[in-house]
């Protein structure tokens, strides 16, 4: 088995390309809350992106884990005068602990199994939210969320421009990360058991350890945007950590593509705009992502984002041939 | 809780257990065969109730409504089966999940296209309108013919499993399809009637169902949550595992709700949990 030793690559075309659609989403599109949403939506689905991608895991559950962050980011801004970094940031590593914890126990289980666990833990989390109402506020979910500086005053969120700023950036450290972890040896053994798990046995890696941890990676990264999306919409529904929100979370994934981070922009930036436009002129467009669910998974693996890269290949290599 | 309110709340989870397990049967039996997760099943559930209500208003009848919610749920499955899921089963789960997610995600779509997203209510049989005299106890009468008639399609279910060619088949497909197959025996057919049979019962559930709690478009998915759990607590391709697990969580179900029902909810939740870490053959399962 060829575990890829090519180590880091330089960021090149890929980081340059993303940094450019950030700068240019809120101009392309009708308004700057809606990139937010896109930009807060894309880190969600790169927490799928990466466990599918990488490890070949298909999650049912990292709608729990954005429900984390953004509550426990809610908590930390309404009760406790926390500044907005130090929020989002507490949410994403009890998510991640959380992941962690989960995960140790989900790994157990291959295959379907492994898929019905993670959506029994999501239903668990939605029900232990409505049963802490007093922590959660129930179905009412927690309104009212201030939008503090930064961090210790410093940094203010004065208008919907900044908020854009902060998210836009986090998104693209989260992919920068992502990148980077994919590079690393690490992200090869994941591949590695994603390709083969009984080779990658063999070989003498501890799969269970090596699956727990991307899937606390994952949650880190589900919790980050549910922290993101506390800051974005001010207030945190009970919808964060509804099981529809883990299926929103695969949906993106699966429409943008498992095959790189990058992708997590196109699904989550398709499903929003679609959702923006089409739910003003048709109600049930649902059902038509759900028929495009369909074709891209029998048709189209790679997604909306393998799409696009194998048509760029094509151009090139009719232009050089 | 006193005695009396504890009889009737076991009675209401006995008969919601039933439904439970005329729901969950068909996706036990549908994995056990064909290793097939069917992501769609509770969309038949829902088809089911939604085809009780329209029968029940146009005819005012009950009856034509349990006739024709299993119909309607088992030409769905079939129509599927022959469109689109035959051509997944030599692919991965996960393909076969998100497909099938993506079936219900259209059929519930198409529910609140053709209706609207409101819950509605379905009428009681007039002849099962009244209340039954259990000894001390009074019980509605709808309630107890729920679980007078899924005690029957059960048996009749088990004889059929039990007792018949077709049974014989179906048990020995799950053991090994391709031994089935290589016995000369048409697999695909087996399959589709597998679907059928799975649609038709959870139709049923459906129809049985919607007097008692109404419809409403969601109502699939919480339905396919329910027999996930009920099919893994009890055992994966276990006819008497989705039975007790049906029963068990209804029971549970039905208690809980009175005492902490939040609680409930997260309580079946984190015994599918637990079972799938503990025992993932599930109660009646075997290894």
């Amino acid at each position: 088995m060829s575990v890829e030793t090519e180590g880091v690559r330089p960021l090149g075309i890929g980081a340059i390309g993303v940094v450019i659609a950030l700068v240019a989403l809120p101009v392309i599109l009708p308004s700057v809350t809606l990139a937010s949403e896109v930009v807060v939506f894309s880190v969600a689905a790169l927490s799928c992106i990466f466990l599918l991608g990488q490890v070949g895991l298909l999650s049912f559950g990292q709608g729990l884990f954005f429900g984390i962050g953004a509550y426990v980011s809610a908590v930390l801004l309404k009760e406790h005068g926390v500044g907005t970094l130090p929020a989002i940031a507490a949410g994403s590593v009890v998510a991640c602990l959380g992941a962690a914890l989960l995960g140790l126990l989900a790994v157990r289980r291959q295959g379907v199994y492994f898929v019905m666990l993670t959506l029994a833990f999501a239903q668990m989390g939605y029900f232990a939210m409505l049963a802490l109402r007093d922590v959660t506020g129930g179905e009412n979910g927690l309104t009212g969320v201030p939008r503090p500086p930064l961090i210790a005053g410093f940094g203010a969120l004065a208008n919907s421009g900044a908020v854009y700023a902060l998210l836009a950036t986090l998104a693209f450290l989260a992919y920068l990360f992502v990148r980077r972890v994919a590079d690393s040896p690490f992200g090869s053994v994941l591949r590695a058991i994603r390709q083969n798990e009984a080779r990658a046995e063999a070989l003498g890696y501890d799969i269970r350890r090596f699956k727990t941890a991307a899937f606390a990676l994952a949650g880190l990264l589900a919790g980050l945007a549910g922290g993101m999306h506390t800051i974005f919409l001010g207030f945190a529904p009970p919808n964060v950590i509804e099981l529809e929100m883990s299926e929103r979370l695969v949906i993106m994934a699966i429409i943008g593509g498992t095959g790189a981070p990058v992708a997590a922009f196109f699904g989550a930036g398709f499903y929003i705009v679609m959702a923006d436009v089409l739910s003003a002129l048709w109600p049930r467009w649902l059902m038509l992502i759900g028929f495009l669910l369909i074709a891209i998974v029998l048709f189209l693996r790679g997604g909306l984002w393998g799409g696009i890269a194998a048509a760029l290949r094509w151009a090139r290599d009719r232009r050089h041939g | 809780m006193s005695g009396q309110v504890l009889v009737f709340q076991l009675l209401n989870g006995i008969g919601i257990g039933m439904i439970y397990f005329l729901l969950s049967v068909g996706l036990s039996m549908i994995f056990g065969l064909m290793r097939f997760v069917n992501f769609a099943h509770g969309a038949l559930y829902l088809v089911a109730a939604y085809t009780a209500y329209v029968v029940s208003v146009l005819t005012g009848s009950m009856l034509w409504a349990l006739l024709f919610g299993p119909l309607v749920a088992a030409a769905l499955a079939v129509v599927a089966e022959r469109l689109l899921l035959r051509h997944t089963y030599a692919m991965a789960h996960e393909a076969q999940i998100l497909i099938t997610f993506a079936v219900a995600l259209i059929v519930q779509e198409s529910v609140i296209l053709l209706f609207d997203p409101l819950a509605k209510n379905v009428p009681v049989p007039d002849f099962l309108g009244g209340i039954v005299f259990l000894g001390p106890f009074v019980y509605p009468a709808y309630r107890l013919a729920v679980v007078a008639v899924s005690a029957l399609v059960a048996l009749l279910l088990w004889v059929a499993l039990e007792r018949t060619r077709f049974g014989a088949i179906l048990r020995a497909g799950s053991e090994s399809a391709e031994m089935v197959g290589l016995l000369g025996i048409n697999v695909q057919r087996v399959f589709l009637a597998a679907f059928a049979l799975g649609g038709a019962l959870a139709g049923l559930a459906g129809a049985l169902a919607a007097p008692l709690r109404g419809v409403e478009p969601f109502m699939g998915l919480e339905a396919l949550g329910i027999a996930f759990v009920v099919v893994v607590v009890g055992g994966i391709g276990s006819f008497t595992g989705a039975l007790l697990g049906g029963l068990l969580i209804g029971v549970v179900q039905s208690v809980m709700s009175s005492l902490w029902p939040e609680g409930a909810r997260l309580m079946i939740y984190g015994a599918m949990a637990l079972v799938l870490l503990v025992r993932p053959t599930g109660l009646m399962g075997r290894a």
